[in-house]
Formats: structure tokens, sequence, C-alpha cells
């Protein structure tokens, strides 16, 4: 007889700060987003699990947008998936299925990362833009692949990374860009949670099932912890220092969840630039003190950006005369130096504000953004050059981890021509 | 929402019971994220944002969610409204503990609330507004709402003993501790909420409680709370407190809150369209309470049956008072 457990556990709805902005912009800018219902953009999916199925609500929040197909090996998510389109879409269990379907324009792909080349490369090959949520393969190799691909069928392709389009966060960069901040020397990313990152199996002994809905554990299918959650940071950083790293070192392991899992349950990795300033990304899922965090330091101040805003602080202005304004007396020795506690800075900052014919939820903006990206044929800010390098930078995160060594990256990448 | 959940449940070992806890507390993050409003980023503040300029175009679960909420407007004759937001910024209780509005106040607030002043469009899936500064304040039913979800995620998982709690006001019981009939919750007394006026037993069932000491001020000697009636624009007065159970927590939620603001007597008629549900309601003063009941489970001491109650309100509370004059209840019973 199994073992039954009495267990509770108790977390809190964050209140975040501002009231409902209960007033509508008269007479604001249409949104040019609005379409007659003529112009539909008919989506196909593969991989509708936890995160497709986000997706999939977002996508459904823009007008003139509808699922014409689902792809899943997994038959339960069919059933999910009926339930957010709230119509009985067309359901594949192969992905050329889907492909083979005549009335779809675009296909998201939300696969476990190792799968992301094969049914890219296969979706972008069908005459469909894609959709693909991050990273954008698994090895160097494999971004290499895709890249390529997307050059040769010209179809446009979408990285999945909401915060590339989340307001807060290009506010905070066009500030840090215009010099707010000074010059950027470091970068310290935080995403640190307190949990196992594991979901239930409706049966627990089923080991080909686990592999199949815990893929996120298992080296053969994931990019850990760096894939998973350090892309967005790392998409950041590359946006705000506009060059790739020149060698990476790292470390990760299992320090707490030690129940049969491959990837680390915490990693750290610093990336060098040769400019000189330094990505430094840290993940858990034993404290969450720090949260979702990115720090950016300049000389000048910090900027400090979560998932739900930002804030900017400035350093406090240093003494530039080479004359002291005022001496200090210490031991009869007549001295320009005093003591100054470097204690960590707790004062207010500004807060970055978002126009509000801007702001949004990220994961609409991005999928917005897509939409907008077929029916114009426009091309992405998301795009495959930032799928290559965050891809490249996250693999060759991970080849540290595994290694030990310092991974110099003119030797193992280079942007295919 | 900000609301604490707290959940309990029984599973085969610590893995399991984290499994289960992470993915049914994830279900209620998303739908905090998807229906809050507090969160700016939410999908409801990008509705509030823009319906009056634009009709929005939202996913049908959320879709969904609002035409069941205008559902309860409409069954309760406006008595349960979602859009009574800016009638509670007016009396101060959206962050605060309340103050009496002034007639400017009032009269703007009132401007922009009623449910028919909505139009949802099926075939689009559009919201509109249709005058400026409505808002849509899920906190009657999202905490329901995100603990049916969280119940359905459990069962899906194969759990099948849970007790789902949404800030102590909303709770749903996944059938029963092993070996036991259901679960115990306790109903609390107004004067003192540690201690309990009844304990039910719950099974495949939720509970929810609505009381004015959640957030109230007084003002020459009245006691004005944060449940308002959409209708007049007022807080609602001489109600201490309301239970309801029903099978679903969506539904529990919207109902006591709904049969706070219409009291027992129009209250019945709502009940019985549900199947299996039970009221109580705290009538009156809190040192001359009057205890009504509607097919509750257990016999609350003093309560009186509300089957053919026809009294309003304000009657109520005056039989509490004098309790020699009349037949609480039966007075008016055809």
């Amino acid at each position: 007889m199994m073992k039954q457990k009495m267990m509770n556990r108790r977390e809190f709805f964050e209140k975040t700060a501002g009231a409902v902005a209960a007033v509508s912009a008269l007479g604001s800018a249409t949104d040019v987003f609005a379409v007659p219902p003529s112009n539909r953009v008919n989506l196909g999916i593969i991989g509708p699990g936890s995160r497709g199925q986000a997706l999939m609500r977002a996508f459904l929040r823009v007008p003139g947008v509808r699922f014409a197909g689902v792809c899943d090996v997994y038959e339960p998510r069919f059933a999910q998936a009926h339930k957010i389109t709230g119509e009985d879409t067309p359901t594949y269990k192969d992905y050329r299925q889907l492909l083979e379907a005549k009335d779809i324009d675009a296909i998201v792909v939300a696969t476990p990362l190792s799968f992301h080349e094969e049914h890219v490369i296969a979706s972008l090959e069908s005459g469909r833009h894609v959709y693909g949520e991050k990273d954008m393969a698994k090895t160097v190799a494999s971004c290499d692949t895709v890249y390529r691909a997307v050059k040769r069928t010209g179809k446009q392709y979408q990285l999945g990374t909401q915060y590339h389009y989340a307001p807060w966060f290009v506010e905070a960069l066009r500030q840090i860009r215009a010099g707010k901040l000074g010059q950027i020397t470091q970068i310290y990313a935080y995403w640190h949670r307190n949990n196992d990152w594991r979901r239930p199996v409706p049966n627990p002994g089923d080991q080909a099932l686990e592999r199949l809905i815990n893929w996120r554990m298992y080296r053969e299918y994931s990019g850990g912890l760096l894939a998973e959650l350090g892309t967005h940071q790392i998409l950041f950083a590359l946006e705000v220092f506009g060059a790739m790293p020149v060698s990476v070192i790292g470390n990760g392991n299992i320090a707490y969840w030690k129940d049969g899992r491959e990837v680390p349950d915490n990693v750290q990795v610093v990336y060098s630039f040769s400019a000189g300033p330094t990505l430094f990304f840290s993940s858990t899922t034993t404290n969450h003190f720090e949260g979702m965090k990115i720090c950016v330091y300049g000389t000048g101040g910090t900027a400090v950006l979560t998932e739900a805003g930002g804030t900017l602080y400035y350093e406090p202005a240093r003494p530039n005369s080479a004359v002291p304004k005022e001496l200090v007396v210490e031991h009869g020795v007549v001295t320009g130096a005093s003591f100054r506690a470097e204690l960590p800075y707790t004062g207010p900052g500004d807060a970055i504000k978002v126009p509000e014919d801007q702001a949004g939820n990220a994961d609409f903006l991005a999928c917005r953004s897509f939409i907008d990206c077929v029916r114009n044929n426009r091309h992405p800010e998301a795009d495959e050059l930032s799928a290559w390098n965050s891809g490249v930078m996250v693999a060759l995160g991970n080849q540290a981890i595994e290694t030990g060594e310092r991974i110099i990256f003119a030797q193992h990448a280079t942007l295919p021509g | 929402m900000g609301t604490l959940f707290t959940i309990y449940l029984y599973a085969a070992d610590s893995r399991q019971a984290d499994a289960d806890f992470g993915m049914a507390f994830d279900e209620i993050d998303r739908l905090d994220a998807s229906l809050s409003n507090y969160r700016p980023n939410s999908e409801l503040s990008r509705i509030n944002r823009s319906a009056f300029r634009e009709a929005v175009t939202t996913d049908p679960e959320v879709f969904e969610f609002l035409r069941r909420s205008f559902d309860y407007a409409r069954r309760t004759d406006g008595a349960f409204d979602i859009t009574v937001g800016p009638l509670m910024r007016a009396w101060g209780f959206f962050r605060g503990s309340g103050h009496y509005p002034s007639a400017d106040e009032l009269r703007q607030a009132r401007a922009s609330v009623g449910w028919q002043k909505v139009l949802l469009d099926d075939a689009a899936r559009t919201v509109r507004f249709q005058v400026q500064g409505v808002e849509l304040d899920p906190g009657g039913i999202g905490k329901g709402y995100a603990v049916d979800q969280a119940v359905s995620k459990l069962r899906e998982s194969g759990v099948e003993s849970a007790l789902v709690d949404a800030g102590s006001s909303t709770i749903y019981a996944l059938g029963a501790p092993p070996g036991k009939d259901g679960w115990p919750v306790q109903v609390p007394r107004p004067q003192d909420r540690k201690q309990s006026i009844a304990t039910v037993l719950l099974r495949d069932n939720a509970l929810s409680t609505s009381g004015n000491y959640e957030k109230f001020f007084k003002l020459d000697g009245r006691l004005y709370c944060h449940i308002m009636d959409p209708r007049t624009g007022a807080p609602v007065q001489g109600v201490l407190q309301t239970t309801v159970i029903v099978p679903q927590a969506t539904d529990s939620d919207a109902l006591s809150t709904a049969t706070f603001v219409m009291g027992p007597g129009k209250s019945i008629k709502l009940l019985e369209s549900f199947p299996q549900a039970s009221g109580l309601w705290i009538l009156g003063q809190l040192n001359a309470e009057q205890r009504v009941t509607w097919h509750w489970p257990v016999v609350i001491p003093g309560a009186k049956e509300a089957g053919g109650f026809r009294g309003s309100r304000s009657q109520a509370i005056h039989q509490s008072k004098h309790p020699s004059k009349s037949k609480p209840g039966g007075d008016s019973h055809p």
C-alpha cells in the first residue's frame, strides 16, 4: 500500500504596483492590427504543451487569428488544445500531416528543444512562416542549419522570446543606448526559483511518459536552465553589448534535486565580451530570493529589470577634483581620503515608464508582432540572427558547464554565410 | 487577485505531491496573470485600457469567463456586477479602508458602472465598453474560477483528495480525506472569525463566504462595508455574512456576493437554479444577529429556514432586534 502524506503549501498572489488604467484614450491611434474578417491568419502548432498552450491563448487575442491544426505525439494535448481554441480544431499525431494541410499560413513550433531543428526546417520548407519557441536549436551545428534554412526559404522566422517585445525592456534598452547609465561594464542576470521544475505524470511508473512530459530534465532533449530560462537574459545582453562574446566559463551541478534528472538544478555561467564587459547568469531551483532579475551595471547607474517592470538607479556623484574640498585629520595626518562604507544602495529609483498605448503583456505583443510580420511579410525583431546568436551562446555555455573548460567562441561557431 | 491560496492534498509520495502542487499553483499563477486587475500586463487590464476605444479581441477562455460573469449580472438583475470597480474606488475601498464619497464622486462612478454598458460579441469574440471609464473587476468571481481550474488540473493528474482554499473565503473540497466522509470546513462567526458558527463536511462541493468585516468604515454610527449594491451605488447594509455551498467554486464565489447583496428573500429563486445549493445568512447587527438558512446541511442554532422567506432585508433586521413582534421568515408566506 502506498504511503499517503498530508501536505500543505501556500503562495501569494502578488499585488503589483499600479492601479488599473481605467480610462481609455479617446481619439488615439487606431489599432494597426485590426483586420477585416477576410484577412484571417490560420496557424498550426506543433507541440501544444504547457508553453505551446500559453502561446495559443496569446495568439487568439490577436484579431483575425485562428488555429487550423494542432499536432502532438501525446494525445491528451488535443482535448486541452480544443478547450483553448473553443472549437474542434483538426488534430495530427504526425507533424508532416499538419504541414500537408492547405489552409495554414504559419506554424508555431513549441516542441522540446532537441526537435526544434527538424520541426522548424520542415515548416519553413513547407512554405510557412515560423514562430519558433526558443532556443533556435540545441547545438551550434543545428543552429547553423536552421539559420541556413531561414535564408534559403525566404520565409519569416521569429524566435519565441517574449521579453524582446516587453515594453519596459524596450524602453530600458533605449535609455541604456542613450547613455543614461554611462558605460555598461557588467550584466548580472538571475532566474532563481524554488520548485522542482517537474511536471506531474499521470502514470508515474511510465518512464517513456515521464521523459516525454518532463523532457526538460533530460539531456537528450533539453539544454537545462541555461536554455529554458537564460536565453531571455542572454538576448537582452546581446542587445546591450551589440556583439557576441569571445569566451564563456560555466559551472553546474545537481545540488538538491537528486531525483533522477540529468540537467543541473543550478547553473552559473560567465560570458566575456571583447570590449571588456561581462555577462554573469545564475539560475537555481532551490531558492527564490533573487527571482527573475537582470541588473545592468554602468559607470553612471544601474537598471534592474524584472518580469513586471524596471527601475533605473543612478550612481552618486563622484568627486572629480584632485584636491578634496574638505580635509580630514586622522591621527594628526592631514589627508584627503575618508572612509565610506560600501553599503548596498537602498534608496529610491526611477521606475521605467511605458506609454499607455505601448503597454501590454509581453507574450501578446510578441505574438501580435509575428502576425503582423506574416500579414505584411515583414522581418521580425527577434529574427534568425538574434536566434542564432542566443542559441549559440546557450549551446557553448552548456558546453562550458559540461566540460569545465573555458570555451572560445571563435573556435566553435561562425555565423553561416 | 491579491489572495492567499492554500492547497492540501493526499499523494503517494512527496515527489508526486510537489509535482501536483507545482501544477496547481502554476495554473493559479497563469489565471492571475490573465485575469488580475492589479497586474497592468494582464489580459483583463489590456481589455480595461482599450475596450472603450475599440472592440478588443480576447481568447476563448477569457471571453467565456466574462460571458459567465455577465450571465450572473443578468440573473441577479445587476446585484452581482463585475463593473463595480469605480464604485469601490469612489467609496475608498480600492486601496484603502473606505470613506464617504462626495456627490460628484458618486455620480461619476455610477455613470461608468453597469453590466449593460459592456458589449460581448460572441461571433467576433470581442469586448467593447459603451461608455468611458468602465472597468472590469473580477474580485467577486475570479478566485472561484481559479480554484475550479486548479481543481480540474488536480483531477487530470489523478488526485482524488484535496482541499483548495482561496483566501479562506472560497474553498473547494475534492473528494474526501482517506477514510472520511468529507473535508471539515468551518464557517466563521462574524463577531470573531477565529470561532465557527458551523462545521460542514464538504465533498466535491465548494463553499464561499462573504462578510462585511473584510473592509469597512463607520460614520455616524453606521457601518459601511466594501460590498456594493451596484444598483444603488452604496454599500449593502444590514447583512453581516453570507455563505453558499454549490458544486462549483466559480458559482459559490459569485453567489456569496450576489446573495449578500440580494438578501435571503430574493436569493432563493437564484439558488433554486443551482443543484444542491445551500445558503446561510447572518443578518442584522453584531449584538442582535438573525440567522437564516436555506437547505443548509447542518443545524444552525437559532436559525430560521428561508423556504418561505419573502420579507425584505430591512424587515429581517427589524425582526432580529425585536424578535417578539413577528415570526422571521414566515410573515409573508403566501
